[in-house]
């Protein structure tokens, strides 16, 4: 089960975030001195229920016509940024720098 | 010529887009950069709602959703309506969300 | 040898492929059919469209903080996750890949994408 102290003891971790169904940021952590704060994580909140609810039609609708399964549950979203990146999984999310980002680690974390 | 939506019950802004997202006209708002982020926002939303659609339409194998003909997203007090190139702000009180709809769907096809 | 033969070529990748951003091309190399590639290619790319926007608007918000702009993303799912890189797509076993060496690959030799998306 994932926390938020475990996530942010990922290597790098800048913040780890919970946050609803429907997207609002619940409780978050920040690293010392990390450019980001708590606006920033509700908006990326909101961007992983997004994108995981896209993701989830998505793989209904490919696993309906092709008969391929395994994208369904949706399990996770990652969005690479310029700069960072934001691994979410569940109803939990975690911020770390690209050049340090572990994914399988994260999604380890989160599940 | 979209100035004239201006006129109708509750819209509180209105601007015309290019196909890439610049600015074509836009009244409603004090400052210019407020217009062009606005005209920006719809023509991202536009194209995610046209992605959106597509997968709809591929998934279900039913007519009709594509091409999409416009989106509303509805807050509370206030809500972003548009048709084509066209996007208006508008106040939910006051505002006929069906009039607006018609006007947007005739001024997109100006 | 192309990204595309490259990831194509590595155990646990069930495909990989390349779509244009106006949504009038794609190829693939792997294990799907032209139709399944055709409709990865869509979704990909419907995808995309979506994430440049959300990550747009959060830096025009002063939410940025290194987010845009966005260089891709990824769907995990049960058995299988979508890895995305600019136009640049690849399916993999989740089981039977590293999503690590999938991404590092991806994000050295894709460039990125430019701001309008052509």
């Amino acid at each position: 089960m994932a926390d938020l102290d475990s996530l942010m003891k990922l290597d790098g971790a800048e913040a780890a975030f919970k946050f609803s169904p429907s997207g609002e940021l619940i409780e978050h952590k920040l690293a010392d001195g990390s450019s980001l704060n708590e606006s920033a994580l509700d908006l990326l909140s909101h961007v992983c229920v997004a994108n995981m609810s896209i993701a989830t039609m998505q793989a209904r609708g490919w696993e309906n016509m092709t008969g391929m399964q395994g994208f369904y549950p949706i399990e996770g979203f990652t969005m690479v940024g310029f700069d960072w990146t934001a691994v979410a999984n569940g109803e939990y999310g975690v911020v770390i720098p690209n050049d340090k980002v572990d994914y399988e680690k994260a999604y380890a974390a989160l599940a | 010529m979209i100035k004239r939506l201006m006129a109708l019950d509750g819209v509180m802004a209105v601007c015309h887009f290019r196909d890439d997202g610049m600015l074509v006209e836009g009244y409603g708002m004090p400052q210019q950069e407020m217009l062009a982020g606005l005209a920006k926002f719809a023509h991202d939303y536009k194209r995610m709602v046209q992605g959106n659609a597509d997968q709809l339409a591929m998934f279900t194998q039913v007519n009709g959703w594509t091409p999409p003909g416009g989106w509303v997203v509805r807050g509370p007090k206030t809500a972003v309506c548009s048709v084509g190139n066209v996007v208006c702000v508008i106040d939910n009180n006051g505002s006929s969300l069906n009039e607006i709809m018609q006007q947007l769907t005739e001024a997109s096809r100006w | 040898m192309t990204i595309i033969n490259e990831l194509a070529g590595i155990n646990g990748v069930i495909a990989a492929g390349e779509y244009s951003y106006r949504g009038d091309r794609f190829s693939y190399q792997g294990q799907l059919d032209e139709e399944k590639a055709r409709m990865a290619s869509i979704m990909c790319r419907a995808t995309t469209m979506a994430v440049h926007m959300q990550t747009d608007m959060m830096k025009s918000l002063n939410a940025d903080c290194g987010c845009a702009p966005s260089r891709g993303w990824v769907v995990r799912g049960a058995q299988f996750s979508v890895c995305v890189i600019a136009n640049v797509f690849c399916f993999i076993d989740n089981n039977a890949t590293s999503l690590n060496e999938i991404i590092k690959l991806m994000r050295d030799k894709v460039p990125n994408q430019d701001a309008q998306l052509v």
